[in-house]
């Protein structure tokens, strides 16, 4: 009997060390290809691994091109390298009240050399609205085509914030929109689609018709890689360019640079603003007395030690967020509070009329426990050290935080009557009204936490109705914080941001990839918005 | 047994008998001690501590601390008695499962046997790992869904052994005397069965516990168990795979190592239980 198990056990291992040894044979020879291969190739070729593939397809009308370049399509207008914008498919437009005039360029074509023209525009925007999709166009009443070059968008009230509309999305053509666009899509941009294998990797080359300046590159392909493999590969020398964590941030990889890139990719926790008592229409509660007191929301603003989550968390990737607009122009610095201070925290809680009474750690008012659960994404590694390290961080106090880690449907069930820990981030001053505008309570995942104030919607008004972007900016920075008021730390804390996370990219030593603007949310398509100028520095 | 002055002097001082009391009961104290531990242990030592993350052992941390700080004795500790929970309960459920239904099967007529004998071939056909991770994830997962996937998942090979048992006492001629006597089916299968099989029971269920710590940590491990940050042990190992191409090996050697050793002192205990009780085992 033993002797047969011994047997058995022998016959294994050898079979398994055969098994092994075939295995590493055949990997080596192909890393061996594959090196060979792009260093033959360095010249116009660029191998690229991305984390997340855009798994609904390239079609600008469900969401495509929100984060970095469309690649394929081209929109009316687009952000510069220090955020301004500027014409792209336009040479002119003007806004006037409700009425947005916008003039095109008369020399662009297609990929398929169709010429691109208004009927496209309106086309473009007509079944965007319809998908009722992500691309948020709900402000438009109608889309007409004046003559050939020029389209008027008629709006139901004045916004400002229009216009990143019309730099987000890339225009279709309506001669080649079909059920699959998404799949084989055909646009004005800088690039055309060769092949996308679901799952694993995207090609594409450079657009022959392309009416800009043509890229550097001829030829691109994205893979698409878990974060270990995308690591590995960089190692192994296979790409060029790879998307990887902060856990691997410390280690040297021979011929290839790290670049940290500044974001408004950020995380933060959302407290429920309202008291408890309603539920939806779905019937979830809304509410929690405990975060509806003003008081627990900014002693914890002021008590998380940011600067240690970054350190801590992300390997000193990263900045400590105040707002969900850091560093953008719309930003309004006076939202920067002192945080880290246990003492000043201590004694706000203190003035609210917060106390430990029966002496178990944990505070209470009118018989009421300062303790609330925190939900995180449950496969989000960052999140959930974020959550953990910042309810350690507030327990000190006396105020208890569960956390509570789960899928995304676990977090919708609760994510009314609980904190939630989320990420924003985007270019669009919009994406503030979006999550901190009573009209937005309780849709998706914005304003989660039924926030309202009266003041700051005002301000929302007023800079929605500017005429334009620079004159909106002044209200966006008193909604944050009028010196009075404001939805941020020094007012109401509806959040309590935490990070924004720098997006760290593995690049080969000699890839010159631009002056990277602040990224925004999402993971490794951001770098891609200058593409286009992207080449070898020697 | 006699045996002469000088062959008692010969004799080790404990015989094998002895000494698998010995080990049971050495055995039986270190799990206590872990689960005692895991729910004396101070919280507070697993709370996050930036500033000593990533420490290799050492005699403040006899396990190193991870990427947040956490103390990983604690979390270990945490985690095995918190498997070993999860494991209590999962085994109880199954040997329940498995004790009602052999006994139904063997004693309850032909077309109940035909029934049962045919859910536990279905059950045994499929690697239970898998139905197991099917439950889980059609309840959700959390330590609800973990628990009652454990339960519906390992009795099977336990209740085909409480049936083959019941057969046999069945037909030994006390039973049948009793049949005869009229007394119902169910005061014989109490009085005259149950007595008889409960060694049986006793050691299929120190047997399942192994398994069943086993497979818990597998489920966690997939991320279909419980909560991410709970001190589970299949959750440390998994967190720790991100962590070993940077080197940090005491992340997943300690923990590992702990369950190897919990589980293999369970499944000793089995063993030494199954030599001790089982009677046509009791000569080896």
């Amino acid at each position: 009997m033993n002797r047969k198990i011994v047997g058995i056990g022998l016959l294994t291992v050898l079979i398994f060390a055969i098994l092994l040894a075939g295995c590493t044979q055949s990997d080596s020879d192909q890393a061996d290809d594959a090196t060979n291969d792009s260093e033959e190739n360095n010249k116009d070729e660029l191998v690229l691994a991305f984390g997340s593939e855009p798994e609904t397809g390239f079609d600008p009308t469900t969401g495509w091109g929100r984060y970095g370049s469309p690649l394929f399509q081209s929109t009316l207008l687009k952000r510069d390298d220090d955020l301004q914008i500027v014409n792209d498919l336009a040479t002119d437009y003007e806004a006037d009240g409700e009425v947005w005039t916008v003039t095109l360029r008369d020399d662009v074509t297609f990929s398929d050399g169709e010429p691109l023209t208004a009927e496209d525009v309106v086309f473009t925007f007509e079944t965007a609205m319809d998908n009722g999709s992500v691309v948020d166009l709900n402000s438009i009443d109608k889309v007409e085509a004046v003559d050939e070059y020029t389209v008027k968008f008629t709006l139901e009230q004045p916004q400002s914030t229009f216009v990143n509309a019309l730099v987000a999305t890339g225009i279709v053509p309506k001669h080649a929109y079909t059920e699959d666009y998404a799949e084989n899509p055909i646009g004005s941009g800088p690039f055309q689609l060769v092949q996308w294998d679901k799952g694993q990797q995207l090609i594409v080359e450079a657009n022959p018709e392309y009416y800009d300046t043509e890229p550097h590159f001829k030829r691109i392909t994205f893979l698409f890689l878990s974060e270990d493999a995308s690591f590995a590969a960089a190692q192994a020398g296979e790409v060029d360019m790879a998307y990887i964590p902060a856990a691997f941030s410390n280690q040297e990889v021979p011929g290839m640079k790290l670049e940290a890139i500044e974001t408004v990719d950020n995380r933060g926790i959302v407290f429920p603003f309202a008291e408890s008592g309603k539920v939806t229409e779905d019937g979830l509660p809304i509410g929690n007395d405990v975060t509806a007191d003003a008081a627990i929301r900014q002693a914890i603003n002021i008590a998380v030690d940011r600067q240690a989550l970054v350190d801590g968390v992300l390997e000193g990737y990263g900045t400590p967020a105040y707002t969900s607009v850091d560093g953008l122009p719309w930003w309004n610095p006076d939202t920067v509070v002192e945080d880290a201070d246990m003492d000043r925290a201590r004694e706000l809680l203190e003035e609210a009329g917060w106390e430990d009474t029966d002496g178990d750690g944990i505070l209470e008012k009118d018989g009421l426990k300062a303790e609330f659960s925190l939900y995180y994404l449950a496969s989000d590694a960052i999140r959930q050290s974020l959550a953990i390290s910042a309810a350690d961080m507030v327990e000190p106090l006396g105020i208890k935080i569960n956390v509570e880690g789960g899928s995304w449907d676990v977090i919708g069930q609760h994510m009314y009557s609980s904190a939630v820990l989320l990420g924003w981030g985007s270019h669009d001053p919009h994406e503030m009204y979006n999550i901190y505008g009573s009209d937005n309570a309780g849709v998706d995942y914005y304003n989660t936490g039924y926030y309202e104030n009266e003041t700051v919607d005002a301000y929302f008004e007023q800079a929605l109705a500017a005429s334009s972007e620079e004159e909106a900016i002044e209200f966006w920075k008193k909604a944050q914080w009028d010196g009075e008021t404001g939805l941020s730390a020094q007012g109401d804390a509806a959040w309590a941001w935490l990070v924004n996370i720098d997006h760290l990219y593995l690049v080969k030593d000699n890839l010159d990839i631009g002056e990277q603007r602040i990224h925004v949310h999402g993971h490794g398509w951001p770098a891609t918005d200058n593409i286009v100028d992207w080449k070898w520095s020697n | 047994m006699l045996s002469t002055p000088e062959e008692k002097n010969k004799q080790p001082l404990l015989n094998q008998r002895r000494r698998m009391l010995l080990t049971i009961v050495i055995a039986l104290l270190f799990l206590l001690s872990v689960v005692l531990g895991g729910l004396f242990l101070d919280e507070g030592r697993i709370a996050t501590n930036l500033n000593e993350r990533n420490v290799p052992p050492s005699f403040d941390h006899l396990f190193g601390t991870d990427w947040l700080g956490r103390d990983m004795f604690t979390r270990t500790i945490m985690g095995l008695s918190l498997s070993i929970g999860v494991g209590l309960l999962g085994a109880t459920g199954s040997a329940l499962i498995a004790l009602v239904l052999g006994m139904t099967a063997a004693s309850m007529g032909r077309v109940a046997d035909r029934v049962i004998s045919w859910i536990i071939d279905l059950f045994l056909s499929v690697p239970h790992l898998v139905t197991l991770i099917l439950i889980a994830f059609t309840l959700g997962g959390g330590f609800k869904g973990i628990v009652i996937g454990l339960m519906l998942t390992h009795w099977p090979s336990l209740a085909r052994v409480v049936r083959a048992e019941v057969l046999q006492v069945r037909s030994a001629e006390y039973v049948q005397m009793s049949k005869q006597m009229g007394k119902p089916r169910w005061w014989i299968a109490l009085h005259h069965i149950l007595p008889h099989i409960s060694p049986q029971i006793l050691i299929g269920f120190m047997l399942l516990f192994p398994h069943v710590i086993l497979h818990e940590a597998a489920v966690t491990f997939l991320g279909l168990g419980l909560s991410p940050h709970e001190p589970a042990i299949g959750i440390i190992l998994s967190e720790s795979m991100k962590y070993l191409s940077s080197g940090m090996w005491w992340l997943a050697f300690f923990p590992g190592l702990c369950l190897l050793i919990v589980v293999r002192t369970f499944d000793q205990i089995g063993e030494y239980l199954r030599t001790l009780i089982d009677p046509t085992r009791a000569h080896e």
